[in-house]
This record gives structure tokens, C-alpha cells and sequence, in this order.
């Protein structure tokens, strides 16, 4: 007992002391640093961009009541943007830091953003920089901007009561619950870097004062080379990924309209014959749905049946098409040649490029309209 | 040499699962995922699985050879190898096994402040947070072998939300990367079950504190217990890296399960990989104090003038020495990558050998059973 009295009294010091270490490593204190929100790369040419930086100001002032009261930043005199010319692959921390009052930190950034045409440019040197920094989350969206980054992060004029950067990732994340597949940076990345697959990014406009999603942006590896539109998100993420709550709208007549809101859809996929010239890939699609708006008279309880078999066969056509038309641009953004890989021993991979527009693409969608509203 | 250890500084049989689990459940399972699918790609897991496996059988030799030793004195490494190989040949290896827990507790030490200085503080200076860490092993190993496993209990403890966040993947896994199985060479998952290795040593410092445990037939069943939780720890942990990252993109990812934590968002705390490092830290204090108190046992039985009481602040000196000796990355994975090959000796084919030799000599002396 009594050495155990006189360790206790040696020790008590020595950690007392070891609080005056902590001096050695410098400290971030909230109020002392601006915090990077979001980043925006437009391409000037020449290996130039202007980089846009934004970032909160959490400042007590000129927003409006409701958006102090919700502690959220109010969009506008509050929040901070800078943008200068650098070259690419430069981050822009360092390089505004020079333009900062206080130290830049890039911890939480939210959204990185670019332009056409730097994502025709190509993103390589974005990428690898982004996979090497520990501080970036990896959870941050990305997206392509039709127009102009710059525009869109300084803009005072959205109807929106935040800032940018958490409007732009807001639209983002809820519409990636509903038509859109998820997307952020890991999944980038994985597409990326990942053998026989190609990523894909939202893609985004500013349409007078609020911001819509165009569609998705595919990229070959980290070159932007085709777009798809709206209206066939829907068919994208069918194949891609199992989810619900997205609508279809199918027009089955002229100015006749049916929207299926789907509860679930799964997706399975089988391969034959992967290392011939001509593979044959099976895409089995399950949709379960429900009708909640029709033209007048095109669906009942008694009708529904039918009218399942009319979008099972526009669902395949259109989902045939989509992939018809990613295979004659050489790109794989729905990751069929992982598919293909993972049915197949002994997978060749080098001549993938080659026998992948061959591939025939099968598909089988089977609609269960589980119920149509409450009047008939 | 053999003094009687008393009643009240001897554990519980439970410890046979906890202080192997806090050694193998360290540093090595942040990053081993790059290592171990270099080669078979998808069917790394089946070599995590045969590794695992491997250190069931290597446990069963290890508790039947102290079993047997428990007639002849004290049931440890030490004294058993001085006793099997002869004084002079015994002591010998007993240096040459200090040197291996040294060099084990450097290697996991060095890389664990590796990750703190990329993902935490990238100024944070080895040397200073090797001599202020020391300070902490000092006083846990000075409180005996009780207290060292009374914090591999709690490491185990504070660790339970890090293997939970496993779960949080689950929703973005793409299961098909894990097809085709066993598309890989027999040779490519067996060199890569070899590079395994590094994960699943630790295990073998049951056989320092052995004699230290109470109804030592409860601690078997413990033991094999413990084992099997660290190879589903691994195993989960392999699977969901596969299924989480591509293969070029986990090619290209030096600690893996750093860079997931980094997809893991709640609304009112981020960086949830920052805060899982520093519980990863609690994982150290267990583990290198196993090791140091490992190495003043045995420095006291090759040389019993010498009190563990001394021998501690020269071994503690030594660890915060060499750990500040390695300074870059580089440094760093040459040896991790040494670690591999001389943990295999001497945990795989050693212990094994050691019973070996141990059966022989009962033959030859023509014991009574």
C-alpha cells in the first residue's frame, strides 16, 4: 500500500505537466476559422480555372429573423465567396489563404462543383488530390454545372433562405431519395477508380432564381462525355440501384399521361457467356408501384393489370434504349462490365472496351400496380 | 526462480479472451485490407479466414504444450524454454523472443502515430507523444497484470461503437464484388493468408501470462473464444471493404477503414473517423503495456536480480528511443513488412516446434504419461 501511495504521488505532477504539452500542436477553434462550405472549378483554358470558394459567416446581423432563429446562415450579405484564377489541381485552401482574414479550413466541405467544360477538360488531377486529403469527408456531393460555378455560388438572387452551398447539396441529397441515384464522393471515387465502370454526377442549372437538376452527367473515367435528360433518371436508377419512391411518367396516348410512383423496385442481374465476343446480360427488374395521378378514365382496379403490361413495356424499351445508347458511346456508368466480371471466371479484361458494345443487353421489367388511389 | 505467484494478483479465466483480443484487434486492422487483397483481389477474405483459422491450431499446441509444462514449474514461455532447450540455449531464445515483443510493440506503437500525425495532428511530434503515451504505459504495467487487464477489458469495451460502424456500410456495399470466389490461384490467397499474419499476432502473449490465470480449464474455452471473435472481427471487416470499395479504388487507399469512417455523416457531429482514431488509441494502452509487461517478465527470469520495478523504465526508454528513430512513412511500412515474416516464425512455426520438442522429450525420458 504504501508504494502504491508514493507512485500516485510522483504521477500527479508529471500529468499535470503533460497539459502544458498540448501547446505543441496548434489548435482550430470554431470561431477562428472560416470553414469551407463549397468549391467551384470553372475551366478558363490552358490548364487555368477561376476556383469559387464559399463559406458561412456565422456573423449575427443583417438575415432575416426566421433563418437567425433556426441558427442557419442567411444566404447573401452573410455569406463569403472568393474566386480567383489558379491552375488546375491547385488547392484552392492554400491558394486563398492569402485572401482569408482568418485560417481556411476544409474540413466540412459540403459540394465541389464544375463546370462543362472542365469536366470535358477532365477531372484527374481533381481526383487524385481529393482521394490523398484525410481532412475532406468523403460523403461531400459533387456535381457538374450547366453555365457558370462562379454565378452560382455568388449569386444573391435564390428564393432560398440559406446559404448556397446547403441549398445546392439539400436539392442533391432529397432528389437522390427519390429519381436520382445516390451519389457523393465515395461512389465517385469507387466508379473511378474501379475497373469496367465509368462515374456519373448530377447535373445542375441555375434557372432564373432557383436551381434544377438537368439530369446526370456521365463521365468516361474522369472525362464528361454525355448527359442524360430528366426524364430518363428514372430509368438509370432503376438499373442501377434498388429503391423506391421515384415516378415514371409513361405517355401512352397522345397527351395521355400515367405516373407510376414506385414503393419498391429491385434489380438483379445475370450474365452468360462473359468472356465470348458477345456477351448476354440479363437485367430482371421488379417494380412494385401505385398510381396517385392519371389522365381522366385511363385507370381503375379492373384496368390496372393492363395497364402494368403497358409500363413493363415502355419501362424495357426506354431501359433498352439507355443502355443501347451508353454502349455506342463507349461508356458503362450503370457498372454492367462489374456484372460481367462477377459472373465470369477468369474474366478477360483487356478486351472489355472492345466486346462491350456487342454486348446484348436483356431486360425484363414485371410491374405490380398494388393500387390505384381511392376513387375509381 | 519459479516463485509462487499469490492468489490476489492472478486474473479471472475471462482475460484469455480479452487481453488476445485487445492485442489482435489493434492498429493492423485500420489499414491490413490493401495488404491482404493485393494479390487475390475478391477472395482476400478466404485468406483472412484461413489465417484465422491457422491461429486456432496454433492456440490448441500453445495450451496443451503449458498444460503439460504446469508438472515441471512454471507454465510460461520462458521458463518452458529454458527448461526444453537447456539454461544456456533457453536464455539465448528468450532474448531472442524479447527482441520480437520489442520490436511488435514498436511496430504497432510507430504505426498507430503514423495515422494520428495524417488523419489527427499532422504536427504532432513522435517522439514527445511516444514519451507522454510511456508515461501512461508506466503506470499501468506498475499496477500489475490486474490493471493491464482491467484496461484490455475496457478497450474491448470502448471498441464495440468502431465495429458498429460497420454497419453503417452495409446500405452502400455492392455484394457482387465478392463474386467470383475463389477465382484466384490456391498460391495467391495462401501468400496473401501469409501477409495476414501481421493482423492475427498477439495472441501468443497467453503464453506469458498463463500462470497468472485462475482455473485455467475455464480459460480454454475463453481462449478459443477469443480467437474466433477476432476472425469474425476481421472477416466482417475484410468483407465490407471489398464490398465498399472497388478493387482499383481500394488499390489505391493506404488505410481503408479510415476512408469509410470519412462516408459516415450524422447531422450533429462529422469527422466520426477522427473520433474513432482516438478510440483506437485506448487500444494501444492495452496492447503495448501487455508488451512491456511481457518483457520485464521476462528480463526478471533471465536475469532475476533485476526488478520488473527497474527493468521497466530501461525497456520504456528503449520503445520511445527506437519509435522516435522511425521517422517516414516509408520507414514505417518496411516494418510492418518485416513484422509479417518474423511474426510467422516465431508464432507459427515456433510455438508449434517448442511442442514439438516438448513431446519428444517426454518420449525419450519415457515419463509416465
Amino acid at each position: 500500500m504504501r508504494k502504491k501511495h508514493n507512485s500516485t504521488q510522483i504521477l500527479i505532477p508529471i500529468f499535470c505537466s503533460l497539459f502544458f504539452l498540448s501547446g505543441c500542436v496548434p489548435t482550430y477553434i470554431f470561431d477562428d476559422i472560416m470553414i469551407i462550405e463549397g468549391i467551384g472549378y470553372d475551366y478558363i483554358g490552358n490548364g487555368k480555372i477561376i476556383g469559387t470558394i464559399t463559406t458561412p459567416n456565422f456573423v449575427q446581423g443583417t438575415g432575416s429573423g426566421g433563418s437567425q432563429s433556426t441558427g442557419v446562415p442567411a444566404n447573401g450579405p452573410m455569406v463569403r465567396t472568393l474566386s480567383a484564377k489558379t491552375y488546375d489541381g491547385k488547392s484552392l485552401i492554400d491558394k486563398f489563404q492569402a485572401e482569408g482574414q482568418m485560417g481556411l479550413q476544409g474540413g466540412k466541405t459540403r459540394l465541389m462543383i464544375y463546370n462543362k467544360a472542365m469536366a470535358k477538360h477532365g477531372l484527374l488531377r481533381q481526383l487524385s488530390f481529393r482521394n490523398r486529403d484525410p481532412d475532406l469527408p468523403r460523403d461531400m456531393n459533387l456535381a457538374v454545372v450547366e453555365g457558370n460555378c462562379r454565378e452560382i455560388l455568388t449569386s444573391n438572387d435564390y428564393q432560398a433562405q440559406m446559404s448556397v452551398t446547403q441549398y445546392i447539396q439539400n436539392l442533391i441529397q432529397d432528389n437522390s431519395r427519390q429519381n436520382y441515384p445516390e451519389t457523393d464522393l465515395a461512389k465517385f471515387l469507387y466508379a473511378y477508380y474501379g475497373a469496367y465502370m465509368d462515374p456519373f454526377m448530377p447535373l445542375i442549372r441555375k434557372q432564373g432564381d432557383h436551381l434544377e437538376l438537368r439530369g446526370l452527367a456521365i463521365f468516361k473515367k474522369d472525362r464528361y462525355v454525355m448527359s442524360i435528360p430528366n426524364k430518363k433518371v428514372f430509368l438509370f436508377k432503376m438499373l442501377f440501384q434498388k429503391f423506391n419512391q421515384g415516378v415514371y411518367d409513361m405517355q401512352y396516348a397522345h397527351g395521355k399521361h400515367i405516373a407510376l410512383r414506385n414503393v419498391h423496385t429491385a434489380i438483379s442481374y445475370y450474365v452468360r457467356n462473359g468472356n465470348s465476343a458477345t456477351p448476354d446480360i440479363y437485367a430482371k427488374v421488379k417494380v412494385i408501384g401505385q398510381v396517385r395521378q392519371a389522365t381522366p378514365k385511363a385507370i381503375s382496379k379492373r384496368t390496372s393489370q393492363s395497364v402494368a403490361k403497358l409500363f413493363e413495356k415502355s419501362l424495357t424499351y426506354n431501359a433498352k434504349a439507355l443502355v443501347h445508347q451508353f454502349q455506342k458511346k463507349g461508356v458503362d456508368p450503370l457498372q454492367l462490365g462489374d456484372q460481367v466480371r462477377s459472373f465470369t471466371y477468369h474474366f478477360d479484361g483487356a478486351s472489355w472496351p472492345d466486346r462491350y458494345p456487342n454486348a446484348h443487353f436483356h431486360c425484363q421489367v414485371s410491374v405490380n400496380i398494388q393500387q390505384t388511389g381511392i376513387s375509381n | 526462480m519459479a516463485a509462487k505467484i499469490s492468489e490476489a494478483s492472478k486474473i479471472g479465466p475471462t482475460s484469455a479472451f480479452f487481453i488476445p483480443q485487445a492485442m489482435q484487434v489493434g492498429v493492423g486492422f485500420i489499414s491490413f485490407q490493401q495488404i491482404v487483397t493485393d494479390s487475390p483481389e475478391q477472395d482476400g477474405w478466404i485468406s483472412v479466414l484461413i489465417n484465422g483459422l491457422a491461429t486456432l491450431f496454433v492456440m490448441w499446441t500453445m495450451l496443451s504444450m503449458l498444460e503439460n509444462e504446469k508438472k515441471y514449474g512454471q507454465a510460461d514461455l520462458f521458463s518452458l524454454q529454458c527448461r526444453l532447450l537447456g539454461k544456456r540455449i533457453g536464455n539465448i531464445m528468450n532474448i531472442v523472443i524479447l527482441c520480437y515483443i520489442c520490436f511488435y510493440t514498436i511496430t504497432y506503437l510507430r504505426g498507430f502515430i503514423e495515422i494520428l500525425q495524417v488523419e489527427v495532428f499532422p504536427q504532432l511530434s513522435t517522439f514527445y507523444f511516444s514519451l507522454m503515451f510511456c508515461f501512461i504505459i508506466w503506470y499501468v504495467v506498475m499496477g500489475g497484470i490486474r490493471n493491464i487487464f482491467g484496461t484490455c477489458l475496457l478497450s474491448f469495451i470502448y471498441a464495440v461503437p468502431v465495429f458498429l460502424s460497420l454497419l453503417f456500410i452495409i446500405p452502400h456495399a455492392h455484394f457482387s464484388n465478392l463474386l467470383p470466389i475463389m477465382e484466384h490461384s490456391p498460391r495467391a490467397i495462401l501468400s496473401s493468408s501469409f501477409m495476414a499474419t501481421h493482423e492475427f499476432l498477439g495472441f501468443e502473449y497467453l503464453m506469458f501470462f498463463y500462470p497468472f490465470i485462475k482455473q485455467t480449464k475455464h480459460a480454454k474455452r475463453w481462449a478459443y473464444f477469443g480467437l474466433l471473435n477476432a476472425l469474425y472481427i476481421h472477416l466482417a471487416i475484410i468483407i465490407v471493404t471489398i464490398t465498399f470499395f472497388s478493387q482499383g479504388a481500394l488499390q489505391a487507399t493506404i488505410w481503408p477503414t479510415m476512408t469509410y469512417w470519412k462516408s459516415i455523416h450524422f447531422p450533429l457531429f462529422e469527422h466520426i473517423d477522427i473520433i474513432f482514431c482516438i478510440i483506437m488509441l485506448w487500444n494501444l494502452i492495452p496492447s503495448t503495456s501487455v508488451c512491456s509487461w511481457a518483457m520485464t517478465r521476462g528480463i526478471k527470469s533471465i536475469c532475476p536480480k533485476i526488478k520488473m520495478k527497474y527493468s521497466i523504465y530501461g525497456i520504456l526508454i528503449l520503445i520511445i528511443l527506437i519509435t522516435s528513430l522511425i521517422q517516414n512513412g516509408e520507414q514505417i511500412k518496411e516494418v510492418h513488412r518485416l513484422l509479417v515474416p518474423v511474426g510467422f516464425i516465431v508464432v507459427y512455426l515456433y510455438i508449434p516446434f517448442l511442442s514439438f520438442i516438448q513431446w519428444l522429450k517426454k518420449r525419450l525420458s519415457g515419463d509416465h504419461t
